[in-house]
């Protein structure tokens, strides 16, 4: 079984011995970022220093939150608004790896800029087994770039430091439980978010198109859950797909756009079969989104692929 | 404490096959498979996992040094997926693309229910899968153990040698006797 006091224990005395001078971490707000966060802090208090960059394909409200997060968990941090020049750097960008590596390296530029300004060393990151795993290297095959591994320049200035690197997704909550972080419980989020959530271009549009759909999924599944007409899957979300198909509209025909929906059961995220939601949940689901964003999306559809063959992520 | 150390072939579940034999308190790590048998060997190690690998490796004649483990060693191999399909190579079986490749669930019929590495694990049960290739001719000195509709040689053993081969993955989380698969090697192992 996964020890999560003893790791902590071994993890905290390793970063301490690893870090001399101020850190800084890549922190997404997200479960692995916030443990590996409070691992760190817990070893090097002050001189840990998180960044938060809104990439400008943050969820609703999302950066805000995670403003609030770091400031309750006490840390040295700063923010950063970035939206902008990820949509720059994206533009007419359609293959799915040049979106990732891109991601991830727009991603070091921003930290390699803060540690200059504040004389940091080291790049702390929440990188977990899956990540290093997919992102291939040597015989392995690279399935997906993830922006922490794959995405990361071949010379970078500072020294890497990733103290959850064999964990899964499972161990990491118990981390979390551990160390009384808030966000243990929290669905997973990609590092590149709805940039790999939009199929095709992702423009600043369809950043706002898909993340109504995602928040539109995630309070109906959630309250669904409440009022426990379903279990809350492991993850679960909107996908915006670069197809149009007719509808109709009060008597007017409609030429839109498809949103998939996606939701899946897991433990580490290697391999997953799809959620069987109640049909009236998917009901009101499909409803709110073609009501809500109706001059855009007219179709819903919904994912019923296992990993494998497919992943979790469409991108 | 019995050493289970893990082959990495390439493959996505390596990892998770480390995972499973740590959490059944294997002493157990994950060397490339370009370690050669003297390393194995002088580490005392009682069994060996021969992971999934890259795509297609398994039609190659070549899977780094597992050619080495399989002639010289004593001690109990399980050979996964690509490790599997090398296995019945090797002893002078064939491999060849999937008619009908499989990928995620599978329904897993247990031919040999008495068989060591079956014990506990009900005569139908769901497994994953992942594979484009599979054994097409099994090895004449090779039991076939399992099988599935649309691939034949699901699990097969050395008639000899306590070699076996899964084409199939019980270190996922969706294979629902993945485990009690894993513990009855770990007995295997333990009683060689």
């Amino acid at each position: 079984m996964f020890k999560s006091s003893s790791f902590i224990q071994e993890s905290t005395d390793q970063i301490r011995k690893a870090i001399k001078g101020k850190a800084l971490i890549a922190f997404s707000g997200g479960v692995d970022s916030t443990v590996c966060a409070a691992l760190v802090h817990k070893a090097i208090g002050k001189r840990l220093i998180a960044v938060h960059v809104d990439t400008g394909y943050m969820r609703k409200n999302e950066s805000e939150h995670v403003k609030k997060l770091m400031e309750d968990m006490g840390l040295n941090y700063r923010f950063i608004d970035a939206g902008e020049e990820y949509y720059a750097l994206l533009k007419k960008v359609i293959d799915p790896e040049r979106k990732r590596k891109i991601i991830g390296e727009k991603f070091i530029k921003i930290f390699e800029t803060v540690a200059e300004d504040e004389q940091i060393k080291y790049l702390v990151q929440g990188t977990i087994a899956p990540d290093w795993i997919e992102s291939g290297g040597e015989l392995r095959d690279v399935i997906k770039s993830h922006h922490n591994v794959g995405g990361l320049p071949k010379k970078m200035n500072l020294e890497l430091v990733e103290p959850l690197r064999d964990l899964y997704k499972d161990e990491v909550r118990e981390l979390a439980r551990e160390l009384k972080v808030s966000v243990s419980e929290k669905q997973p989020f990609p590092g590149p978010g709805l940039a790999i959530r939009i199929l095709g271009e992702a423009t600043k549009r369809r950043a706002e198109i898909v993340r109504e759909a995602c928040a539109i999924v995630e309070e109906e599944i959630e309250k669904a859950a409440a009022e426990k007409k379903m279990m809350l899957p492991w993850q679960y979300f909107a996908v915006l797909l670069p197809v149009k198909s007719v509808g109709v509209h009060g008597d007017k025909r409609a030429y839109g756009n498809v949103i998939a929906i996606r939701a899946v059961e897991s433990l580490d995220a290697m391999s997953c079969s799809f959620s069987t939601i109640p049909n009236d949940i998917i009901d009101i689901i499909s409803n709110r989104i073609t009501n809500t964003l109706g001059n855009d999306i007219n179709r819903i559809v919904y994912d019923v692929t296992n990993k494998p063959p497919g992943t979790i992520e469409w991108e | 404490m019995v050493s289970i150390y893990v082959i990495d072939n390439g493959g996505q579940w390596t990892h998770r096959e480390w995972r499973m034999l740590k959490y059944l308190d294997v002493n157990t790590k994950i060397l490339p498979n370009t370690t050669s048998w003297k390393i194995l060997n002088d580490n005392g190690v009682d069994g060996l996992v021969l992971s999934g690998g890259a795509p297609r490796i398994g039609l190659e004649n070549k899977l780094g040094n597992c050619e080495e483990y399989l002639t010289k060693a004593e001690i109990p191999i399980l050979g996964i997926c690509a490790g599997h399909q090398f296995m019945s190579r090797f002893f002078g079986g064939d491999v060849k693309p999937s008619k009908i490749p499989e990928f995620g669930r599978v329904t897993l019929s247990v031919i040999d229910q008495k068989n060591p590495l079956f014990i506990d694990v009900p005569k139908e049960s769901i497994v994953w899968e992942s594979h484009n290739d599979e054994i097409t001719e099994l090895p004449n000195c090779m039991i076939h153990l399992a099988k599935s509709e649309n691939c034949q040689y699901q699990a097969i053993m050395h008639k000899k040698e306590p070699f076996y081969g899964l084409q199939f993955h019980p270190e996922v989380n969706n294979t629902e006797y993945g485990e009690q698969i894993f513990r009855n090697f770990i007995n295997i192992c333990k009683n060689k």
